[in-house]
């Protein structure tokens, strides 16, 4: 039997008939046509499925579609603002942190939630809190570069903003 | 392209799927359906379950939709109650946890992924009765109890006796866990939860050791001593015999290497014995050390 929900992803409103096995990351990939998220080991291992949900990052492959009903959600398609990069988008690209890109889109998610909790972190924090991402190519080094160098960025452009507001 | 061609990946199987609003509903609906019904609550072990055929429940009571079943809460008496929709993330970042049950949030932060502890909560973490379950040797040190709702009313257990075989729980027909009640740490107690690998992203572990050790006043004998091992039996387990070789004693290098090897005589590995058996020594040495420092 079918059920209706309703989402907001990356800020519209999307409603759904589903199915209740039908996971979150089917559901976005394939009825709300978001790409971005990908399911690869479909166990919550891999953390390519990576979604914010209600502002935790989670993997979508473990959550039931009709568990996320009313919920708010931001893929990988919402982080940039039309077309400037977010500064983790940008700093990904300037450091060669993407390789074949499939997990690009998590770890931009897991980075953004993380610098979001700890705007200043060590590397090994940076680390800890990326573990949940794999990346087959096994290109850490570079990401790690680019999420460290993201979060001097973003701590510039809040200094930045909060002098322009005065 | 259907859900149906995407074979390769792994699907759920179908179910029907419930939202009580009430504890009584959800254990009304686990007894009428008996065996064939399970409860969603993370749902980070129970859908990979689901996906890899494990377990193909024809229901699923989600009690994700149950108001009140999610609080961590200090009684001021001396318990901290966590509710059964508590996630990890909640119970390791709670202010009265960090502050008054130190070792709860260390169980907590040991338990899965950060992206999984989002999600995953304690009490789903004891119920699937995994040998390695992380939040286990910790809770059954301090003496935390699950309380159970069946439809003929309520009881409270030992962690330490809920958990009955390998991924067999104590909850009998139509009864699931509300909530986690951890008792405060007695004076001059310190603990520690210890794994290999220590920081595994994927696997479980391989071997835990959890200790909690109270001191007397003067921090010279050893009052009362727990270590429970984890993964390395059916269920995590009392090493009794390790316990009592401390117990009473002041420590030194060579008490805490025979309890030590007690421990690792106690231990019932079903899967690589020699190889568990010395990790649960080192370990059992380094966890014993690091709760009396």
């Amino acid at each position: 039997m079918k059920k209706r929900i309703e989402l907001t992803i990356n800020g519209e409103h999307y409603e759904f008939n589903v199915e209740p096995w039908r996971t979150l990351v089917e559901v976005i990939r394939e009825e709300a046509g978001l790409t971005g998220a990908k399911e690869s080991c479909g166990t919550g291992e891999c953390g390519n499925c990576l979604v914010i949900l209600d502002g935790k990052p989670v993997n979508s492959c473990l959550v039931l579609a009709v568990d996320a009903n009313g919920k708010d959600i931001l893929t990988i398609e919402g982080v940039a603002e039309g077309e400037k990069l977010h500064p983790l988008q940008k700093a990904f690209v300037d450091h060669g942190a993407i390789q074949c890109g499939f997990c690009t889109p998590g770890m931009i998610l897991a980075a953004k939630s993380f610098l979001e909790k700890n705007p200043k972190p060590t590397r090994m924090e940076t680390k800890e809190a990326m573990e949940g991402v794999l990346c087959r190519c096994t290109g850490y080094v570079r990401i790690l570069d680019a999420v460290l160098a993201a979060s001097q960025e973003m701590m510039q452009e809040n200094k930045t903003a909060t002098k322009g507001g005065k | 392209m259907n859900s149906s061609d995407l074979r390769y990946l792994m699907n759920l199987p179908k179910f029907e799927y419930f939202e009580p609003k009430t504890i009584e509903e959800a254990c009304s609906l686990l007894h009428k359906y008996k065996g064939d019904a399970m409860v969603l609550a993370g749902g980070t072990d129970l859908l990979v379950s689901m996906k890899k055929r494990e377990i193909s429940p024809k229901y699923l009571v989600n009690i994700k939709t149950i108001p009140d079943l999610n609080y961590i809460r200090y009684n001021g008496e001396g318990l901290l109650q966590i509710g059964a929709l508590a996630t990890l993330n909640e119970i390791k970042d709670a202010k009265i946890v960090k502050e008054k049950f130190p070792l709860v949030a260390e169980a907590a932060e040991k338990s899965g992924l950060p992206t999984t502890r989002n999600v995953a909560t304690m009490a789903g973490n004891l119920c699937n009765a995994l040998p390695a379950a992380d939040s286990a040797p910790l809770l059954i040190c301090l003496g935390a109890k699950v309380k159970i709702q069946g439809v003929e009313g309520s009881r409270t257990m030992l962690v330490e006796d809920f958990f009955v075989d390998s991924k067999v729980n104590a909850l009998q027909n139509g009864e699931m866990v509300t909530e986690i009640q951890v008792p405060v740490l007695p004076d001059n107690s310190a603990g520690v939860y210890l794994k290999n690998p220590e920081r595994s992203v994927t696997d479980v572990a391989v071997v835990s050791v959890g200790t909690v050790i109270t001191m007397d006043a003067k921090r010279a004998k050893v009052v009362d001593a727990k270590i429970v091992l984890g993964a390395t039996a059916p269920t995590p387990m009392r090493a009794h015999k390790a316990e009592n070789t401390i117990k009473g004693k002041t420590l030194d290098q060579e008490l805490i290497e025979k309890a030590a090897l007690a421990a690792s005589k106690e231990a019932k590995p079903r899967t690589r014995p020699d190889y568990k058996r010395e990790l649960v020594r080192v370990l059992t040495i380094r966890a014993i050390k690091q709760a009396t420092i």
